[in-house]
């Protein structure tokens, strides 16, 4: 079931430094229950997107809101309602999982009555049952991962920000995190999703947004992307992709 | 594969290894480091020197002391030959040398040569220092101060060859039998080394002492004693200086015979590219949270980590050695005769608390806080009492060690009194201030992530400038509470006039005041910082 929270509204946004322009007068929403899948080129500005959305760069101009909340002006209302899963989680490895993750749940003001029951079930429903005790530092890259997903949804976020949820993990791994991408987007989740695996963005994007030398270059449905990039009726994402980013 | 092949190699990898470590930033390390090395080198011997003065102890007394200093610095060795640490090695080691196809031995060559070259470097200077002061207690030329240097160089390449050594066995070279066997005569040899410990119990017999001789730290020590003190260059001395040789030679000769066979896998990788994994996969979890505050979950956190990380044991360890030498030095009578040693006392136990702050760093963490909706300033201000507990807690025994002897024997002169029992609640003030001070810069300039974002000879360059910047504004910082008790110490006619005990809570009162004030000051600041920052 889908909520009304306000999704995410990012207004001319513009992102410089000094003189590096990484971010130029960007736009776009993410409505409720919206799995939108944010593509580009490596150094396209998509992790710096997703940086300023979830409050950890400040924006040069422009205005982003997440869940109706300005993240400037109103950063603890908006970190409130969203999830993050940054590119490469840092993670204290000298914390237990369930240390972790208690550690997490409080700061993000998940209420004593039931975080306790919570962390079991995301664990179970993770497969990290019995790593509970284990130190995060003695965990493989894939468990680190799931426990960094678990983290991101302790507070049961209505908006998910993931950025490339899927790198340098082994193929099992994977399967599972696609998996409960496709969970969350079916849960009414709002979810921008950031990657380079397009096939994923294709079966499980309800749209999906391009951008490339810190510009939005097209934004839609696979089908309004074939028509704008002028491919075949059935041509795959990555196709469209790549004639739609030709020399860059 | 000829020797000369091995020779090109040892020489390339060499070479390699010097470029890649020597910056423009590692100088100025290498040059700051040196620079602190020789003025604590200063301290200490000087303290030695007037605690051998003060309680008439002669010759026999330094040889006794200084094979002792020898015998923990071999410890410490085979401690770290033990760990894997024998033979430093860095990613970039495993990941390009490791991989070529160089033979295990001309490796093996290159990191003794490599340890060698640069603990000769770092190690001089400061012990030439301390045999300058003791031959000129002795009443002996420079030239034999050199000699003793020298020697004990000698000894500390000799004491890196065992350590070698001793990493390297640990990898497949020694089969299963012969473990046992190495690992007997290691802790024989540890044993021997602490013998000289014996010395101090009453009755013990003297010869017991003389059993460290067949080391290289007993042999090194004999040689340096009888060098600096003008003690007689006899046969005896002659067989210690061919029985230190032998042992070098022959360590050496060992680990190249030792490392034919692959012995990569024991070595420890040393930089920061591996990751602080604690040993062991699984813990007890201590962090509860039903019932608690974030901010208290906050300060479980961070001294869990603490515990884990061996930091506290570490503060320990080192406040341990601290009080010890603050107890010789006090018993040394320096105190009493330099008013301005109050102010040596309190930048030591200052700058740990500065030092103490510098293992605080969220790091690449960043991220988990800054994305929840903490207040950074009170997230800082949580961590800072986490840490500041254990801290303060360590330092006060050294406080009271260095303050009851000095308090005792000032109780019939009130007024210079007030000046000591200023001093040392101000000195834990100070490291509180220091730490707090280490944290806004570590806030402000640490690394924080793992990107690229600066190259690491621009990341070096930044520690450096970071840590000039630290030292110089916690000085600053910390000045006003100088002052405070040199004019408390300084019997002023003004301070005469007011009675003792109102103003020493006068006193103690307003740099309370000052160092709350300026803490609350420095965590805001490193709130705001942690707010203000993107490279993560």
């Amino acid at each position: 079931m889908v909520r009304n929270t306000g999704g995410i509204r990012v207004d001319n946004l513009t992102k410089k430094y000094g003189d590096l322009v990484a971010l130029n007068n960007v736009s776009l929403t993410v409505e409720d229950g919206e799995v939108v899948g944010l593509i580009g080129p490596n150094g396209a500005g998509k992790s710096t997107l997703m940086k300023i959305i979830v409050g950890i760069l400040k924006p040069t101009s422009g205005t982003v809101s997440v869940g109706g909340h300005d993240v400037v002006n109103e950063p603890e209302k908006a970190k409130r309602v969203m999830g993050y899963l940054p590119e490469n989680p840092s993670l204290y490895t000298a914390l237990t999982v369930r240390e972790f993750l208690r550690f997490v749940g409080k700061i993000r003001e998940v209420s004593d009555d039931v975080l306790d029951s919570r962390i079991s079930e995301s664990l179970r429903s993770f497969a990290l049952a019995d790593k509970a005790d284990s130190l995060v530092g003695a965990l493989s890259k894939g468990m680190k991962q799931k426990v960094a997903l678990t983290a991101a949804i302790l507070h049961d976020p209505e908006i998910l920000i993931l950025d490339e949820p899927q790198t340098a993990l082994d193929p099992k791994t994977q399967a599972f995190v696609i998996g409960w991408i496709a969970s969350q987007g079916r849960s009414g989740k709002t979810v921008l999703l950031s990657t380079h695996n397009l096939e994923v963005v294709q079966d499980y994007a309800t749209r999906i947004v391009i951008i490339d030398r810190g510009s939005v270059i097209a934004s839609g449905g696979l089908e309004s992307l074939r028509r704008l990039a002028d491919t075949k009726s059935d041509a795959r994402l990555v196709e469209v992709f790549l004639k739609l980013t030709e020399g860059s | 594969m000829s020797w000369s092949t091995s020779w090109r190699d040892v020489a390339i990898l060499f070479r390699y290894w010097i470029k890649g470590r020597i910056t423009k930033a590692t100088l100025i390390w290498i040059l700051l480091g040196e620079g602190f090395s020789v003025a604590l080198v200063a301290f200490v011997g000087g303290s030695f020197i007037s605690f051998s003065a003060s309680f008439g102890l002669g010759g026999g007394f330094s040889g006794f002391a200084l094979d002792l200093v020898f015998a923990f610095i071999l410890i410490g060795l085979l401690q770290s030959g033990f760990s894997g640490s024998g033979l430093p090695v860095t990613s970039a080691d495993v990941d390009y040398v490791f991989t070529s196809p160089v033979k295990p031995r001309d490796i093996f060559a290159a990191k003794v040569l490599l340890n060698s070259l640069t603990t000769m470097l770092f190690s001089f200077p400061p012990m030439l220092v301390l045999y300058l002061m003791l031959s000129r207690f002795y009443g002996e030329p420079a030239s034999v101060a050199v000699l003793a240097g020298l020697t004990t160089l000698a000894f500390l390449v000799t004491g890196l060859v065992l350590s070698a050594d001793v990493t390297v066995s640990l990898g497949s070279s020694i089969g299963p039998r012969l473990k046992p066997l190495r690992n007997l005569l290691v802790g024989l040899v540890a044993v021997i080394s602490i013998l000289p410990v014996t010395l101090l119990i009453p009755g013990a017999p003297a010869a017991l002492s003389s059993v460290t001789q067949v080391l290289p730290s007993g042999l090194t020590a004999d040689i340096c004693i009888a060098l600096v003190s003008g003690g007689p260059w006899n046969l005896s001395l002659a067989v210690d200086a061919i029985l230190l040789f032998v042992w070098f030679v022959g360590l050496l000769l060992l680990g190249i015979r030792m490392s034919r066979g692959h012995f990569y896998e024991v070595l420890q990788v040393t930089d920061a590219g591996a990751d602080e994994i604690p040993r062991g996969g699984n813990a007890t979890t201590l962090l509860k949270t039903a019932g608690e505050s974030v901010w208290s979950v906050v300060r479980m956190k961070e001294g869990i980590l603490m515990k884990r990380t061996k930091e506290r044991r570490g503060l320990l360890v080192s406040a341990l050695f601290l009080s010890g030498f603050m107890v010789i030095y006090s018993l040394a009578g320096t105190f009493q005769s330099s008013p301005t040693s109050f102010l040596f006392v309190l930048f030591i136990i200052g700058s740990f608390g500065s030092g103490t702050a510098s293992g605080w760093l969220e790091k690449e963490r960043l991220w988990i806080i800054k994305t929840s909706p903490l207040d950074m300033r009170k997230y800082i201000r949580a961590v800072y009492r986490a840490r500041v507990a254990p801290l303060l807690l360590v330092l006060t025994p050294v406080t009271i060690a260095v303050g009851i002897p000095l308090i005792a024997e000032r109780l019939a002169q009130p007024g210079s009194l007030i000046g000591i029992a200023l001093a040392l609640p101000v000195a834990l003030e100070v490291a509180a201030v220091m730490m707090g001070g280490g944290m806004y810069f570590a806030a402000g300039y640490g690394q924080s992530t793992t990107d690229d974002i600066l190259t690491s000879q621009a990341q070096q360059m930044a520690d450096v400038k970071r840590f000039l910047y630290q030292t110089v504004i916690n000085l600053v910082l910390v000045s006003p509470l100088f002052g405070l008790v040199l004019g408390a110490g300084s019997q002023l006619p003004l301070i005469s006039l007011i009675p003792v005990i109102p103003l020493g809570v006068l006193m103690l009162g307003v740099s309370l005041v000052y160092s709350y004030a300026i803490l609350a000051k420095l965590l805001d600041a490193s709130g705001d910082s942690i707010r203000r920052r993107e490279d993560l």
